[in-house]
Order: structure tokens, then sequence, then C-alpha cells
């Protein structure tokens, strides 16, 4: 990688305004002091340009009060023909050359029915960008917070593969090569460069500057089931009961801005939800749990406290002018607190504390929309740059104020419970270390097949920057879905990281059990998968937390080597293990998923049938198919007894998928503790390495030192391309040895062994005779 | 392995009598008697019997695990003796969620389940005993309402076949108004043409050389000109057609304007007795001659008379035939097997859900009122929509104000037994789209009473 090869560093230096009052007389001095003459000389080079000092878009107007500011610099990246990252855009995994068109633009903004395969600025803004070749992988993390513009061009861009091929036969000299160049409106450059060289040293090493996934409750890793609005108390019951009529799973369920009294966040619509924690108490009983908005603007009201003690001590941003800035939004009138200052986040999360937030319980938690931030009657439905963040102009943290606004309210959840229970905390917009908060959501999408498929490398991009917890409203937000593509999304979302359906105020309901049982099935079976694979993901979020690896990975990541993988953005890998390729298209009867690893095998999890790696694999395809692969040589703990939620789930017995690879060998981990509070961090859980090789499988203490008691048993174990013992045989770690059942599938090579029965805390080893 | 199962075997054998095989109906123990084996109930595999509920799935219709969560297609049966029995999903086994009233359910969990059956079940007796007090009292309630519906209909009814009597009058009294019309339009007709014909001289004799000179003298100026001919007179035989100018030269007898000396020995006689040309025919002229001659006036006078005569009548019979289309309409709606819907038709019902007040007047319209008094159609009467077992449960309104984002408003109503008339929920669990309760005796099943008795208790 190089710097400045192209010679594009460039900046604006900060100056005063030369005003007639606030300059001193020229003349006076030059005579005073010629010295002075040159410099003055030189300062009049610089014409004055128009909207150097002021600016305006629209009907508004942007006071420049540092005159023109803005930084620059460019990169080179030899060998390289992919890059990645930048989120957040609505674009494929692959970053495409910006040669012929905008930059891509990162500035937070609340954008209405967003246009896909475009730079264009969404919610959230990380400004890193990954670059790949077989060799190698780096990174850049740019870091600022201002309106960003990346222009990407790349030597081979528009070259066929053909023409590549022609160029390697003729020995053509030129490597391939990747351009970039970074532009900031304001503020310093600020620029680390991680130099892999394998994808995971990038990601640790990104992850080592901003921090790792937060680890999240378990059970906000299941289901969540939203909609604006539900429309009262007893609407969110009936919603609730629907779920165990039908069978069913959910952890949460989702109350929408019209929860609220009048749109003040912390408050309670008086006849609506009248009694917030009866209601609250009800989901409880069920093991369940809630999220009810709290978005960043807050009501001009004399009568709402929120607002009178943020105007009291000053809180709230201030116009250019000095006075409190106003803004139109949900409520009407409303202001926008500081969230950059320390004091106001003290503030804002001393908000949370039960006696505050009244009508609150330990099972409610929050969302947090609205917070680019949104300002209807802003420039681009935003904030002015002029602003003011103290001595800060809005326009040097605009991209920061959602990251301090989850922070805030993130900090508010952990401190209600003294500290000991870990938040759940979903944003919308979002900035490079957001992923320490909580989970992102990919904003207001539409009920559309490209909106499904998209879906993909939104969260694929997202992850490579380390924001794990992500996922698009099922069904889509805007319109109503079909009720296939509903059926397509929720069998998409049960394999990305945050699974939520969602929808507009002005779509019919869409409840999974509304369009006639068949559907409801497939739904339901849909929502089971995500629920049996709860400790694989529980797994690979501890191991997010604590290495930065994303969950929701690009093949390219495990396969860095083949080329084949580097673009693929309709498939995806949960972990290391699971390879899922969603149906995402209308009325298909089949897909093609690429199986990477080239002396690997692959096997159908629905079927348990064997796929070799390397190859383009046509799957045909039902209603009901969700293609996932789990790759041979891995262990994946499931729970199968799908409960009504996850909760209801923690004590129960595990089941151990072990496929083996051709070496006739596997290994995994299993994670368990109590799924809730921050007790892990003081070395309360188990985690246990799984392996088999030699025909024993054995489960030996990862962390000896840690401590924790589980319920939880190992149910069976289910051996993919196995061959058939004569006896198997338990050893536990006091010695004893006994004889386990099995069954055999010959056409499968399916070898189930039935209840071994071991904690599955313990040490033991399983041998095949 | 033999070994092992067989010990097992006699083991269970011994204290087989005290185990009680958890989980199952007894209309289903027949398929768990004490065995060596036990075979799923689908007859797939055939198992050791202790592996029956030994929480591990080995059926694959999970009947080997009644009492335990481990399949995921079983169920669980809750005695619940003293309230109603019933299954729930195995999944709901020690979940630590008390499902059966009985707590048998979480026999292995931490949930503290208390059993809630006796005063469950007393709470459903009552409400059982309260909802068959009401259906009941709904049915007599019912029964009147049918009585005052058979009467209703045939009030309306009859007020029908009185319309249609009025109708009918009304009709006759038209067909010999229209005559009477012609016949004045005829004889108008008459009069006017004999003043046109033979009276006509008179009448022109009157209307004297200089009067006609006049009319043709448009100008007044003495003299009548070419223009002045062109504009007044027509050849007889082919009217619409203005003369031309040598035409015109030629009735002034070679010159281009004529006085009214010369016009009475030359144009004067052409215009009256000639069969070439006349003075066109308006209806000033017309009006002039009516004004001027009595008979006409009187003939004239007795057409409009009849004219205005006959739009009363066919006023009246429009209004009559109004009435029936609207009486028919009504009729034509289904008020269900007895008329005991009927009722409803010009009744209006309100309620008030947080900030708006709803109207639902059956049959007619539903309506939502906001505190400012602004009031939205939810829809009008579409159709009944209940199940095909009873249709008459849910009515449909349709077509309301259109919606915001596209579409119209539209309400589903459904009726349950009541002792009261009255409209008991209203909700929009979409934008635009409202479901509402409504309660009436009318609604009332005997059939519900029956189900009540036998298997509700």
């Amino acid at each position: 990688m190089s710097l400045n090869s192209r010679g594009l560093l460039a900046f604006e230096h900060l100056r005063m305004r030369k005003d007639t009052q606030a300059d001193p007389e020229p003349e006076k001095k030059e005579e005073a002091d010629p010295d002075n003459q040159a410099e003055t000389a030189k300062e009049e080079e610089e014409k004055v340009e128009e909207g150097m000092w002021e600016e305006t878009f629209k009907s508004h107007s942007d006071g420049k009060p540092n005159g023109p500011s803005s930084v620059s610099l460019d990169f080179s990246l030899p060998g390289v023909e992919h890059v990645y990252g930048i989120p957040e855009h609505a674009d494929t995994l692959r970053l495409k050359t910006t040669d012929n068109g905008d930059p891509y633009r990162l500035y937070n903004l609340d954008v209405f029915q967003y246009e896909l395969y475009n730079p264009m600025a969404l919610y959230g803004a990380v400004p890193v960008m990954l670059a790949h070749h077989a060799q190698r992988t780096t990174g850049v993390f740019w870091l600022n917070a201002a309106e960003t513009w990346v222009d990407i061009s790349s030597n081979t861009a528009g070259k066929t593969v053909f023409g590549k091929m022609l160029d390697y036969v003729q020995g053509s000299s030129e490597t391939p090569q990747t351009d970039v160049r970074w532009i900031s409106e304001s503020g310093i450059i600020d620029v680390f460069i991680m130099l892999g060289p394998t994808p995971k040293d990038v990601f640790s090493q990104y992850a080592s500057l901003t921090g790792t996934q937060s680890f999240p409750p378990l059970t906000s890793l299941g289901y969540h089931q939203c909609r604006w609005n539900y429309n009262d108390q007893e609407d969110v019951q009936s919603v609730d009961a629907g779920f165990d009529e039908h069978d069913i799973p959910y952890d949460f369920i989702w109350l929408d801005i019209e929860h609220t009294d009048g749109k003040r966040y912390f408050t309670w619509d008086p006849h609506k939800f009248a009694t917030p924690k009866e209601m609250l108490q009800g989901i409880m009983d069920k093991k369940r749990k809630m999220v009810a908005i709290v978005d960043p603007h807050i009501k001009v009201d004399s009568n709402y406290k929120i607002h009178n003690e943020i105007r009291s001590r000053g809180f709230y941003i201030k116009n250019k002018d000095g006075g409190d800035y106003e803004g139109w939004c949900w409520p009407g009138s409303a202001g926008y607190p500081d969230f950059t200052r320390a004091d106001m986040r003290a503030w804002w999360a001393s908000m949370f504390a039960y006696d505050q937030y009244e009508g609150s319980m330990e099972n409610l938690y929050t969302w947090n929309d609205m917070n680019e931030p949104s300002v209807f009657n802003g420039p681009e439905v935003t904030m002015h740059k002029d602003a003011m963040h103290g001595d800060w102009e809005h326009r040097d943290v605009h991209n920061l104020y959602g990251f301090y606004v989850q922070m805030a309210t993130a900090e508010g959840l952990i401190q209600r419970s003294g500290g000991v229970e870990r938040p759940f905390v979903l944003t919308r917009a979002f900035f490079a270390g957001s992923q320490r908060y909580g989970a992102v959501w990919t904003g207001d999408n539409a009920a559309e097949w490209d909106h499904l498929k998209i879906s993909i490398p939104m969260c694929l991009s997202l992850g490579l920057v380390g924001i794990s917890f992500c996922g698009a409203d099922v069904g889509g937000f805007f319109k109503s879905p079909s009720t296939e593509l509903l059926v397509r999304w929720y069998q998409t979302g049960a394999y990305q990281p945050f699974f939520r359906a969602h929808a507009h105020l002005d779509t019919p309901r869409r409840e999974p059990w509304l369009f006639g049982p068949e559907n409801t099935a497939l739904i339901r079976d849909a929502v089971r998968q995500r629920y049996t694979l709860m400790p694989y993901w529980y797994l690979q979020f501890y191991q997010a937390h604590h290495t930065g690896q994303p969950v929701m990975r690009p093949l390219w990541v495990e396969y860095p080597q083949d080329p084949a993988t580097f673009a693929l953005d309709d498939e995806f890998l949960i972990g290391r293990d699971l390879l899922v390729h969603p149906v995402t298209e209308e009325g298909v009867r089949g897909v093609t998923a690429y199986l990477p690893g080239k002396d690997e095998v692959w096997f159908d999890v629905h079927t348990f049938q064997k796929h070799n790696g390397a190859q383009n694999l046509y799957i045909p395809v039902t209603i009901s198919s969700i293609p996932v692969f789990q790759r041979g040589g891995s262990i994946i703990p499931r729970k199968l007894r799908v409960r009504r939620s996850s909760s209801c789930m923690e004590h129960d017995p595990y089941s151990l998928y072990v496929a083996l690879n051709p070496q006739r060998t596997a290994e995994g981990e299993l994670y368990i503790d109590d799924g809730h509070t921050f007790n892990y961090e003081k070395k309360e859980f188990v985690h246990r390495r799984l392996s088999f090789a030699n025909n024993l499988l054995s489960s030996v203490d990862l962390a000896p030192d840690a401590q924790f008691t589980t319920h939880s048993w190992i149910e069976r174990i289910i051996i993919l391309g196995a061959s058939k013992p004569s006896k198997v045989t338990l050893k536990t770690a006091d010695g004893q040895e006994s004889h386990i059942d099995f069954e055999f599938d010959a056409s499968m090579s399916v070898l189930t062994l039935r209840k071994p029965g071991m904690n599955s805390g313990a040490d033991w080893t399983v041998m095949l005779q | 392995m033999r070994f092992h199962l067989f010990i097992a075997a006699v083991s269970w054998f011994v204290c087989v009598d005290s185990r009680k095989i958890r989980g199952i109906s007894s209309s289903y123990k027949r398929f768990y008697r004490e065995r060596k084996s036990f075979l799923c109930i689908d007859g797939s595999k055939i198992i050791p019997f202790e592996q029956v509920n030994d929480d591990y799935c080995d059926c694959e219709d999970g009947s080997d695990e009644p009492g335990t969560s481990a399949c995921p297609r079983g169920r669980f049966y809750c005695t619940n003796l003293g309230f109603r029995p019933h299954y729930i999903p195995s999944s709901r086994v020690n979940d630590g969620i008390c499902d059966c009233c009985d707590a048998s359910d979480e026999y292995n969990s931490h949930a503290r389940c208390q059993n809630t059956c006796w005063n469950l079940g007393q709470r459903e007796r009552a409400y059982v005993e309260g909802q068959m007090r009401t259906l009941d009292e709904g049915l007599q309630l019912k029964q009147q309402l049918i009585e005052e519906g058979v009467l209703l209909w045939r009030e309306k009814q009859a007020q029908l076949r009185e319309l249609q009597q009025v109708a009918e009058d009304l009709q006759i009294k038209l067909e010999d108004h229209r005559r009477r019309k012609h016949e004045a339009d005829r004889r108008k007709e008459q009069t006017l043409k004999a003043l046109e014909a033979g009276d006509g001289g008179l009448r022109l004799q009157n209307n004297t050389v200089s009067s006609m000179f006049q009319s043709l003298d448009s100008n007044k100026d003495g003299s009548i000109t070419v223009d002045e001919l062109q504009d007044k007179v027509a050849l007889i035989h082919d009217e619409e057609r203005s003369l031309s100018e040598d035409e015109a030269v030629a009735l002034l007898g070679g010159g281009h304007q004529m006085d009214v000396t010369k016009f009475q020995h030359t144009l004067w006689d052409i215009l009256t007795n000639g069969d070439s040309v006349k003075i066109k025919d308006t209806h000033g002229a017309l009006d002039s001659v009516v004004d001027e001659d009595p008979h006409l006036k009187a003939a004239d006078r007795a057409a409009k008379w009849e004219a205005t005569n006959l739009k009363k009548v066919e006023e009246a019979y429009d209004t009559v035939n109004m009435e029936i289309s609207d009486l028919r309409k009504k009729l034509a709606i289904d008020y269900g097997t007895d008329w005991e819907f009927l009722f409803l038709n010009s009744q209006c019902y309100k309620l008030k859900v947080y900030e708006y007040t709803y109207t639902l007047c059956p049959f007619n319209q539903v309506t939502q009122e906001n505190t400012a008094g602004t009031e939205v159609s939810l829809g009008k009467w579409g159709m009944w929509a209940g199940t095909p077992k009873n249709q008459y449960s849910q009515m449909v309104y349709e077509n309301g104000e259109p919606c915001w984002q596209g579409g119209s408003r539209s309400a589903t109503v459904t009726l349950t037994c009541g002792t009261e008339t009255a409209l008991r929920s209203v909700k929009e669990p979409s934008k635009c789209q409202y479901i509402m309760d409504f309660q009436t005796p009318v609604a009332c099943q005997p059939v519900l009473k029956q189900r009540g008795i036998h298997s509700e208790l």
C-alpha cells in the first residue's frame, strides 16, 4: 500500500474570517511593519470565492465560521482488485469503482425509501475499508466523523476476464491496482492502517482500535416481533397469545413511537398503555421481553420533565447564535441533547433507572431510532452543520451523534441493574465502534425482493468493520410483501444475526399466522430452525466479543486464497462452520451455491447429504427450503427442544452434530453461561472444546479457571459421514464406562448416539469401536 | 446389552403398578399397557418399554414421550381435575411456565405452580352459567325480536304493497294526463294551423301593408333594401337558403331599394299571394301572433296547464317509485332466516374508544368521529361475511373514506350473543381496517348452549 502516490494529499488550512470589523487596518500594519508585507500579499492571492464563508442548500444556509475546510488523502493498493467495507450503503459486498459517478458518501442520514445499488449515504457510517487479494488482506481506518467521500478506481475495472487473460498471456507488466481517495469536510487526517496479513489479523487489529462486538443477552439472538405500532396493551397481549396459539417461539415484542404520551420518550400513552408494568409482567410470565423506543429528539414542552431538565442543565445542542437548536421531528418542535458531552450522557443514562423511567421493568429494553439525527425540516433531513456542540461544530461530529446516543442508552441499561445485566440497545445510526453498544439494523427498507437480497451484502459489510449484530426488517418496512416474499424473508432472517420482523404503520398486519396454515407452518419452521441453533449463535457472539471476528462472514474471509469467493454476496457463513444460501428470488426452483474448500466436504443440515467442496452446487428448492450446509470437520451444538422463548430453553439438553471431514476428524466448541449477566467476566461460564479424532469424541475444558454449573446434558450425538461401529462406550471423568445405544443410517452414513446423558460441563470421552 | 435390558425390564416389572404413565389421557392408556416393549402409536418402531417417558425421543410421532419435552411433535395431556382437561405441546413441559392448572406439566422445574383447577373450574362454571343465563335470556329476547321482525317484515311488505298500489294508481293517472296533454297540444297546433291557413288572410289583412313594410324595413329608414330583404325573406321551397343579391334586386323591381308605395303594388302582392317567396318564420312572429289571437291564446293556456299537471303527476310517480325501490332494496337485504336482524335496520349504536366515537348503523354505514367533531366514513353496508356454518356472525362495511396510502376504509363487525344490543369494542389492527364487536340477542344460537352442557363441563 502506498499513500499519496497520486499526490492527492490536500487540506484547507484553518483561517480567520477577514471581516472589516475583525481585521485591524492592514495599511497601518504595512507601514509599521514591512515584514508583514509579503504575508499580506500572499493572503491577498487567495481570492474569496463564493461559498467560502457561507453556503446555501435549498432554503437552508450554512454559516461556515472556519471558512472552507477539508482534508484528503489517496491510497494505492497494488495487486488489489477487491475492496470492501465503508458501510452503510445499499450496495454489493465488493465495492465498485466510482469513476463514472458519485463517490461513496458517508454522512448519517434518515433516508426515505432508499435506493439500491447506489453509493448514496444511509443511516450509519464506518470509515473503514478492507482490501484483499489472495496473499494479503489490509485495512484503512480513516478516523473522521465529518461528511466523508470515498472515490475508488482500478486499472482493471471494466476489463473482461478474457482481457485479463490476454494481459497475462502477453506478459503485460501492469499488475492490478486499486486506488482510493478519502475526502472529509473537516477535521484532521487521522488514519490507521491495518496490515493483516490475514483477514483475521485485520479484524483483531481493528478491534484493538475500536473494540469488539458487545456480548448480547442470549435472548436477543432469538426472534423479535415488531410493528409500528402495536396499538395498546390488549393488542400486545393478543399478539403474544397468538405466538403461543400457533406454537411459534419469540423472545421480544417491540413498541414503536405510538406507545408514548405524545412522542415524549420515557412516557406511556395514558389510555392505550395505562398499566405498562402489568403488561411487562404478563410478558415476563411467559419468559419473554419487550423493547420500547427512545429517540433522541425531545419534545419542546414545558410540562415534560425530560425537556425541562435538559434545558435547565443546558444540555441541548445550540444553534450558531447560541440558542437551543430546535427542529421538527415526530413530536413537532424538538430539541436535540448534546450526546457528545459526557455529563449529558451520564444524565441520560440515569434516566433509565427504574424510579426515573416510570413503568419500566427489567425485561424492558431500548431502541434508539432517528439518531442520525433526523431533523424533518433540516438540510437533507438532518441537523444544520453550523449547530454547536460546545466549541465543536456539528459538521465535525455529525457521524458520531448516533454512536453516542446508543452509548449513553446502553450505559443506562447497565446502570439500572447495578452493573449486573447486559444491555440490549438497537440503533439505526452508527459509527466506528458502535459494535460495543448493541445491535444495528439496515433501516427503512421495503417489501421487495431486491431489498431481501441486499440485506446480505449490507450485513456482511457491517460485519467486516466490526459490527456483527446486524439485521434487516424481516418482511420489509415499507409496502406489503407477497406471502412468498414474507416466507423467504423469514427463512433468510432466521440465519442473520439480528432477526426482527417490522412493518410500517400503513401496512396491513403480517403476524406469522395471518397467511393460512401452510405459510404459518413455513414461518414456524424457519423460526424453529433459528432456535435450535441458539447455542451456536451464542458461541459465535462470545467469540466475536473476544476476537472481533465477524459472526456473519463473507466466504473469502475463511477462504482468502480462493478468488471464486471474493465477490460472493448471495451466500455467507455463520462463524466458520455453517454456510447459508437463502432463496432470495421469486418463484425459483433451484439455487446454485458455491461450496468452498478444495479438500473439504459440506453436509446439507436437513438431509445430511454430503457434498464436495470447491464446486458450484445446484440445489433444487421448494418453498420450504433453506439451503444450509455444515462444514465437514466441525461440531455444532444445538438444542432441539424448541420452546416458547429462548429463556424457556435454558436448561435444555444439547444435541451435538459432528460432521466429519475426509480425514475423519472434527472440532467445535460449546459455551454456556447464565445468558444475561456480566458474570462471564468473572469467569462464570463453561467453555469446552469438542474434538473428534481416531474414533474418539471428547470434551475438554478450554477455561479450567472458569466455574459454572449447568443443568444441561448431552441428549444425543449425531455423527455425519460416519461408519458403523460395533459398540460405543462413554467414559466419564470418574473413569466409569458405560455402553451407549446407537442407530446407524447406512444410506446417509449417519450415526446417532442415543442419550449419552453426561453433563454438558463435564469431561468425557465417547469411543466408537 | 441384552442382559442390561433384561435387568431393566425385570426391575421395571416390579414397580410397574406404582408408576403412572405421565401425560396421557385415559383413552390413550391402552397404548401404554405394561409390556416388555412399546410400539410407537404410528407403528413405526418398537422400543423397550423402559424407554417410554425416559426423556429421549425414539418415536417419530412422539408417542414414546407423552410426559416429557423430548419429542418435537409430542403433546402432553393435562388432566386438570376440577377444570377442563386439555393437551399442551410437549415443549411446554418443564419450561418454567405453569400451563396445566393441576401443575402436572412442571413436575421437574423451578416454577412453583399451584393447582388452580378448582378455582378455574368454579370460575369457568360461573362463567358458563352466566353465559347460559345470557343465552337463555338472549334467546328469549331473540324470539321476541324475531316476532317483532316478522311483524316488521309484514308491515314493510304491506307498506310496499301500498306503495305499489299508489304507483299503479298514479300510473293510470299519468296515462290519463299524458293523453290530455297530447290532446291539448294537438288542439293548439290545429288552431295555429287554422290561423296560418284560412283565417290567416283576415289576420294579415288587418295586418296592413304598412305593418309588413315596417317589419321588413329593419332600420326603419322608410325604404327596403337588398340586405333587409335577404334577411327577412325566404324561398318557399327552400327555406334554408337565403336570397341571392340578384334575386333580391329582382324582387325590388330591379332597384336597390323600395319605398312603401312601390311595395304595396309589387312585393306586397308577391309575398301575400305568390308561391315563390314568403316572410321567414320566426318565433317572435308566432308569439306575436299568439298574443294577438284569443283562440290561440286559450289553446296555448290549456296546453300549458296540462303540461304542468302531467309534470306534477310524473313527479309523484317518480317519488313513489323511488320509495318502492328503497324499500325493495332494504327488503332485499338478508335479515336472517327469521328476519331477526331486521329491527337493526333503522338503528345506530355508538361507542367511544380513546379519542374517537364510533357509530354503527347496521345495514347502512359505520362512521368515526373525533373530538373536534369531524366525521369519517369507515364503510357502507357490504354483506354478511360469517363462516359457512353461520354466515350471520360477521358483517362487512366497505368503501369508506379513502386512506392516506391508497385503498379505502372498511369495517368488519363480529356479532356475539348478549342480552342487549350494543357496540362492545372497536379496534384498528391495521391502518384503515376496523374490527368491531357487536353484541345482540339475535346473534344468540341455541346450538351453543348444547355444546356448553356436554363438553365444556
